[in-house]
């Protein structure tokens, strides 16, 4: 990819600050708008298919990093409107195998220095993550998350069940329940962050380089050239452009970074994938005055929780079972959830469950991710994201961009390709709970 | 919760059954080529639509059986009996609707 | 108390007859039986029940029902009880939430004060420097967090659960309601009718002497129809199928209950909510809308004030203008939105003193009410894939297209008189009575086992209720001040508008960037005004901007309901409970529960190995499998060859997933012609039926096999050590235990302490002379007394899961999900002579063949410590020495008591698993030592003499 200058100057957004707050605040001078509604162009040098953490981040990047701006990412409801805006916000980097331990962490890095790079606070909380095992083979599982964690210099160990009780003194630790807590991995810089603010830093700071933010803006087709199957698609062809609903848009380069419609986006180039699509159920209770200080996950118990700043409890479970696009949850996920979490906490029973909802998870065989180029020249993939997607916003986005803009694989992203299912080379995630936040 | 008509048991709560997901043929495992073998194991269509998909009575009869799900609508077709249509075989014999 | 209350009228809830006491932040009060916590507060006098979330404002009661974002209190140790719905009880504990350090006096009442920086979305552009404090700034606004308190070493609640499968279910007990509830039912349907509040009438209660008498025939005559009745209970939420969730409160004994329905069809009645107007000082104390006046005056004998200003723009408004004056309040002024009449602002501190008006009037007064319109709750209908539309004549959303087995009726679908709301509830009723019985019909057809059905299937009845009619309402959301929008997440018009102006302006977007809609209302009040105040902002009608999606549940339901009591089976063999009477060690093993040690595996495993020892290995997988395909299914599910196992022998098998990644393992004997028994590990039982199953089922329905699980079936012991032969021969005398006549992998049915019918195989997964013992269950206790018993001047002891795994570490075998892992392909095992790659086909053959020439995965290997006291703990890494680099990691680790020295198997990288490579490992505490691979996978006694002996 050719790039246009070497450094772009950002546009000028509104700083925003606690003197901006307190100025605009006797001046009763409103804030800019976030971003523009830009016109519909016909040619971008780039077209990010997905206006979620990903796409937004990949848009970011390409532009500070790479200083490619004459790009447009494309999201057919509003910003942040899939599992961006569905997740519950865990970030951690305490993954299984090294390959996962370094791309996560690299996400935290991110992360962590996100709310001065893109000045919008994302309400980092690094509260610590305990992930309790409840019996011998879990208790292994999580030395073994340890042990390689340690090797790659990240703060990560196991601990007894009376440190557990220290951290977090709602739970129930007693030997005499059905799944007594054995000892738990612990990993304290993991922690909460508001995704929303994520996916709008990402917009505003994108939109500030000049990427143009299209919502309401649904792919139909994807156009592609000299391939194998029909109107020039699948292996051995190239991509031109996108067919949208409100127009047909020229580009050499398409980047499909959906979630929940990465099949149908991938289907449209002619590229199969190895995804099943599935519900991830959340749900959220009233408020009640803080009591849990970290996120607290069970993978025996398929639940993990964690408490709000304004005091609401956040669950989530593993992915429905069945394939399914739908999004309308259901009533045996609170069922389940309800009582594996009292096991965890037997005294929050008169707790009341305000909300529920779900998004859509894009599962792999391996619990990892597909990045990178494809069959077809031009066409890259950043899906597969399973329920892992949010954790790796950042960082997908700096290498998506990296490779889209270098013409280049990085290393960080190599052992992710979609390759490595023909070569039957799987990435070891696997092995880790089906529960991964 | 969806209701699953059992071929044998009849309609039951999903939860009672187990889901198998999208049926596929099993290539001749002498003959594959590593491509095609992996295209079986990994490689899945997932439409956003009509899918032909593998259900297992566990709690029930025990029955595996096919059926045509909307995953966008939740719709079923009618279930297909064991014996004669398999998972993993997606063979039509013309008694599908 | 007295000058709060008003005389005794026909449709009073309270019995004056029962005084009942409680307190209210300490202060004892008096109310009476049939109050709800709020109608007692202000008999009390007491108008301010919270404070907001924000900005501390003082809030008192609002709507006056369950839905009141502002009466939120504390019960004992429930927190978050609806005050404005819950019914006082005698000694009830009550206190407010969300204030510091108390009610009256509110020191973060100060944020109003800096209210005007606190704007929509303040804290994403602030705190972000410096960084190092922003954990600081969260906790401090951690204590902002709204609601009450949690006790976490309360009782827990009582719950329980039920199934229902109605015809009909109703949601909602007004009018239109109970006339469908009722004509469902005398068509002949089985109906449940839920009603939300404490008793059916819905807006009927609060009515004239008309309505409650129409209220009270309707509801005799639904009960006497057979019609099953909750009160105080909601349908919380409807998924697919017409599967409801039902939550019913206040019953005696039990805190909640959820019901589970599958319904035929479910009727949606639940009615309309009254709208708040948005206007400055909305939220102040004696801001009622005109159904909590009614309601308080009507229902509860409450005078809610003494000089009220009634803005009214339709009915509701005007009786409320009639039921104030006839509980003695002063109408100070009746302001008509119908003919152009509008309020501007209410002031006051900590209640409504004065009111300003559109037309400059400035009135005292310590009420004011509004009936501006209303929101219809059509969460139900929305769970069911309804889009509502938006009429703007009507000012309010209507159903659009509900699916065919859900039908609206009542005020959610349209107006009318009390009589048009009953004859569209009865023709909804008989509708929905008629689908129903085609829903039942189409239900048992598919029911081939069932008695069958041979009428045919009756048509599917239209829908041909003549519609309700929209009446006219004008438009009404704010004022032309600002007001509070979300009273729970005390978000104002002008935030809303604020965040449209940045950019913020799709309804998703300001519900996420304001948080409005998303507090504890959950949109029952403030969607429809944050939706007209955002088409306002952007220039667009309500219909333009939509609307967001109502989730489940309607009404927020307990975490104890929804998991009820909570069921978490055990799996336990039929000794278990002398292993608990002799003091074993319980371990947990998937659903299994089993003994993990008698005190000292040590010398449990010295004993086993000098003299006898047994184990109840019960857990361990049984399937019996008979017919003349059984080596078919062998030869298709395992990587060796099952062609020739002569009757009465056993066979080690392998099996694989079809990615060629090691699934199970375990032995498999030959007890007849065509009667086989099959062990499988423990947690691989229920995977293996299963996966045989299938099989059998979908690519080989030809094959003729039939599985029986037998796990449970059959108690199972291991009698292992050099004197195991000689404690079975004194149990036994139908089989030769000779060591000719019974070698090791074979296997003979037979008598064992006079329990006929026992499988007995020899094989030895602890490296011993050892016979497996398979009882039926019913005599298991029974022979392994007998065991201990007659082998006692042997030394026979009981030994556990740990000193199994000890031994069977000492000999090297591995176990499948320990030593292996989700990637670990067959070859993994070292057990190449196992992976039949000239068999015809097998599961798993094609990767196993391509990763056999591949030759690059990784193995399991021995692994010996240098240093013999070092037990490395299992998952230690194994790294290239000097590096991080991983090549492997210790997956079984132990200190053998027979070898006095440790043991390990470990998986690692092709590259260092030759024997007499030096390894590197990295223990827990990061120390690094040293260890070598192996020549054997057995530790102790590589030839296998002891077993064969």
């Amino acid at each position: 990819m050719r790039q246009t200058s070497p450094v772009i100057k950002q546009r000028r957004a509104a700083k925003y600050s606690l003197g901006g707050l307190i100025r605009r605040g006797f001046s009763k001078e409103s804030w800019p708008r976030v971003w523009r509604e830009p016109e519909f162009g016909s040619h971008y040098d780039v077209v990010i298919i997905g206006g979620g953490v990903h796409g937004l981040a990949t848009a970011y990047y390409l532009a500070a990093n790479h200083g490619i701006t004459n790009v447009a990412v494309l999201e057919k409801g509003y910003l942040g409107s899939g599992g961006s805006g569905r997740n519950t916000a865990i970030v951690r980097s305490n993954y299984l195998t090294p390959e996962g331990v370094a791309f996560y962490d690299r996400s935290l890095t991110l992360y962590n220095s996100m709310a001065r790079d893109l000045n919008l606070n994302v309400m980092f909380s690094e509260r610590g993550h305990l992930t309790l095992a409840h019996t011998d083979s879990a208790l292994r599982t999580m030395h073994w998350r340890a042990e390689v964690n340690k090797l790659q210099g990240i703060n990560s160990s196991v601990i007894d069940p009376a440190e557990v009780k220290r951290l977090t003194p709602s739970l129930d630790v007693s030997e005499n329940v059905r799944y007594p807590i054995l000892g738990a991995l612990y990993h304290p810089p993991g922690g909460t962050i508001r995704h929303d603010a994520v996916v709008w830093g990402y917009a505003r700071a994108a939109d500030a380089y000049g990427v143009d933010l299209h919502q309401k803006t649904e792919v139909l087709d994807v156009l592609c050239t000299g391939g194998d199957g029909p109107e020039g698609k699948g292996p051995g062809g190239r991509v031109v452009g996108v067919r949208t609903s409100r127009g047909d848009i020229s580009a050499p380069l398409v980047v499909n970074c959906t979630a929940g419609w990465a099949s149908t986006i991938a289907s449209m180039a002619g590229v199969r994938l190895p995804i099943t699509t599935h519900p991830l159920q959340a749900a959220v209770t009233e408020p009640v005055k803080v009591f849990l200080p970290t996120v607290v996950v069970s993978g025996s118990l398929h639940v993990y929780v964690s408490q709000t700043d304004r005091g609401e409890l956040v669950f989530g479970a593993s992915v429905d079972p069945m394939a399914t696009y739908q999004m309308g949850g259901t009533l045996e996920f609170t069922e389940e959830l309800a009582s594996h979490v009292l096991e965890l906490m037997p005294g929050i029973g008169r707790m009341r469950l305000l909300r529920q909802w779900a998004g859509l998870c894009d599962m792999t065989p391996d619990y990892s991710p597909v990045m990178g180029p494809t069959p077809v020249e031009g066409f890259h993939v950043d899906v597969g994201w399973g329920t892992y997607g949010f954790k790796a916003g950042p960082v997908s986005g700096e290498q998506m961009a990296a490779c889209v803009a270098n013409g280049r694989v990085p290393e960080l992203i190599a052992p992710f390709g979609l390759e490595r299912f023909s070569r039957g080379d799987l990435v070891g995630e696997k092995g880790a709970a089906a529960v991964g936040h | 919760m969806l209701l699953v008509p059992c071929p044998v048991c009849g309609p039951k709560n999903a939860a009672e059954l187990t889901y198998r997901g999208e049926t596929h043929s099993r290539p001749d495992p002498n003959q594959a080529t590593p491509e095609e073998w992996r295209s079986y194991l990994y490689l899945r269509d997932n439409p956003a639509g009509w899918l032909r998909e593998g259900w297992f009575c566990s709690s029930g009869c025990r029955t595996f059986f096919t059926l045509e799900r909307n995953t966008t609508t939740g719709e079923l077709r009618e279930p297909l009996l064991p014996g004669n249509k398999v998972a993993g075989r997606p063979i039509s014999d013309g008694t599908e609707p | 108390m007295s000058n709060h209350r008003i005389p005794d009228a026909p449709g009073q809830l309270i019995n004056r007859d029962v005084p009942l006491t409680f307190t209210w932040n300490g202060r004892r009060l008096r109310g009476y039986e049939g109050d709800t916590i709020v109608s007692a507060l202000l008999a009390n006098g007491i108008t301010i029940t919270g404070r907001s979330m924000k900005y501390h404002r003082p809030r008192g009661p609002l709507t006056a029902d369950y839905w009141d974002p502002n009466t939120t209190v504390q019960v004992g140790d429930e927190p978050n009880v609806r005050a404005s719905h819950r019914l006082l009880r005698d000694g009830m504990n009550v206190s407010a939430q969300n204030v510091w350090p108390s009610l009256r006096f509110d020191l973060k009442s100060a944020n109003r004060l800096v209210g005007r920086f606190l704007t929509a979305g303040f804290y994403y552009k602030t705190f972000m420097k410096p960084a190092a404090l922003w954990p600081l700034y969260a906790r401090v606004l951690g204590t902002f967090a709204p609601g009450g308190v949690v006790d976490l070493d309360a009782p827990p609640p009582r719950n329980d659960k039920r199934y229902a499968h109605p015809d009909v279910v109703v949601a909602g007990g007004g009018p239109a309601g109970m006339a469908a509830a009722l004509a469902a039912a005398q068509a002949g349907a089985s109906v449940m009718l839920v009603e939300h509040e404490h008793q059916l009438g819905g807006h009927l209660c609060w009515g004239d002497d008309t309505d409650r008498a129409e209220a009270a025939r309707l509801a005799h005559a639904v009960r006497a129809a057979g019609v099953e009745v909750l009160t105080d209970a909601t349908v919380t939420g409807r998924y697919e199928d017409n599967w409801l969730a039902i939550s019913q409160r206040g019953l005696p004994g039990i805190d909640e209950r959820l019901i589970k329905a599958r319904a035929g069809v479910l009727i949606v009645a639940a009615g309309t909510i009254e709208r708040p107007y948005v206007f400055a000082g909305n939220d102040l104390p004696g801001v009622m809308t005109s159904g909590a006046v009614r309601r308080l005056i009507t229902m509860y004998g409450v005078k809610p004030g003494n000089r009220a200003v009634v803005f009214t723009a339709n009915p509701s408004g005007d009786a409320a203008v009639v039921a104030l004056e006839a509980a003695g309040v002063t109408i100070a002024a009746v302001v008509d939105g119908r003919l152009g009449g509008n309020v501007v602002a209410a002031h006051g501190r900590n209640r409504v003193r004065r009111v300003t008006l559109a037309d400059g009037r400035r009135i005292d007064s310590d009420l004011l009410i509004t009936a501006v319109g209303w929101t219809t709750p059509t969460s139900l209908l929305n769970m069911s894939g309804d889009r509502p539309v938006y009429d703007p004549e009507a000012a309010r959303f209507f159903p659009w297209c509900p699916p065919d087995n859900v039908l609206a009726t009542g005020g959610l679908a349209g107006d009318g008189t009390t009589e048009q709301l009953v004859a569209h509830g009865e023709a909804t009723g008989l509708l929905a009575a008629a689908r129903a019985g085609v829903v039942r019909h189409r239900l048992q057809h598919l029911t081939r086992r069932a008695e069958p059905v041979t009428t045919p299937e009756p048509a599917w009845p239209a829908d041909e209720r003549p519609p309700l009619p929209h009446g006219s309402h004008p438009a009404l959301f704010r004022s032309t001040t600002h007001g509070i929008v979300d009273y729970s997440e005390d978000v104002s018009s002008k935030d809303l508008v604020q965040a449209a102006d940045e950019g913020f302006d799709s309804v998703e977007l300001v519900k996420r960037f304001t948080t409005t809609t998303m507090g504890p209302s959950q949109g029952k009040l403030e969607t429809v005004n944050t939706v007209a105040v955002l088409a306002e902002a952007r220039g667009e009608t309500i219909e333009q901007v939509g609307t967001t999606v109502w989730r489940p549940p309607y009404a927020p339901i307990s975490l104890g309901a929804l998991a009820g009591r909570i069921h978490e089976p055990v799996r336990m063999s039929s000794i278990q409970p002398w292993h608990e009477a002799h003091g074993a060690q319980p371990i947990l093993a998937g659903q299994w529960i089993r003994p993990n040690h008698y005190g000292d595996p040590e010398s449990e495993v010295r004993n086993t190995r000098n003299r006898v020892g047994i184990i109840d290995i019960t857990p361990l997988g049984k399937l019996d499998l008979q017919g003349p395909d059984v080596p078919k299914l062998l030869n298709l599910l395992y990587t060796n060859s099952w062609n020739a196992l002569p009757q009465g022998a056993v066979r080690y098998g392998l099996m694989c997933a079809e990615d060629g990644v090691v699934l199970d393992d375990g032995v498999t004997g030959r007890l007849g012609p065509e009667h086989y028994l099959m062990t499988t590990t423990s947690s691989g039982a229920a995977t293996v039926w299963n996966w045989a199953e299938n099989w059998l089922q979908t690519e080989h329905p030809d094959w003729q096999v039939h599985i029986t699980p037998v796990t449970t079936g059959l108690t199972s012991i291991n009698v292992a050590g050099p004197d195991s032969r000689q404690l079975l021969e004194r149990l036994t005398n139908d089989i030769d235990l000779g060591p000719d006549a019974f070698q090791y992998m074979q296997v003979r049915t037979g008598t064992v302490a006079g329990v006929a019918n026992c499988i007995v195989w020899r094989i030895g997964f602890t490296g011993e002379l050892s016979y497996e013992v398979h009882v039926p269950s019913g005599f298991g206790l029974f022979v392994w007394e007998q065991l201990l018993v007659h082998g006692q001047d042997l030394g026979v002891a009981p030994f556990g899961l740990e000193a199994q795994r000890i031994m069977r570490l000492e000999k090297g075998h591995f176990i499948v999900g320990q030593d292996t892992d989700g990637l670990s392909k067959a070859p993994v095992t070292g057990l190449e002579t196992l992976l039949k790659v000239e068999k015809d086909d097998w599961v798993g053959k094609p990767e196993v063949v391509w990763a056999l020439s591949r030759g690059d995965g990784p193995r399991i290997v021995a692994v010996q410590p240098t240093d013999p006291t070092v037990v490395p703990e299992e998952a230690a890494q194994i790294v290239a020495a000097g590096t991080n680099q991983i090549l492997g990691r210790i997956t079984s680790s132990r200190f053998s008591p027979t070898l006095n020295r440790s043991v390990c198997l470990a998986q690692v990288h092709p590259d260092v698993a030759t024997p007499g490579t030096t390894l590197t490992i990295v223990l827990a505490n990061g120390t690094r030592t040293t260890a070598q691979v192996m020549e054997h996978h057995a530790h102790f006694d590589p030839e296998g003499s002891r077993l064969r002996g």
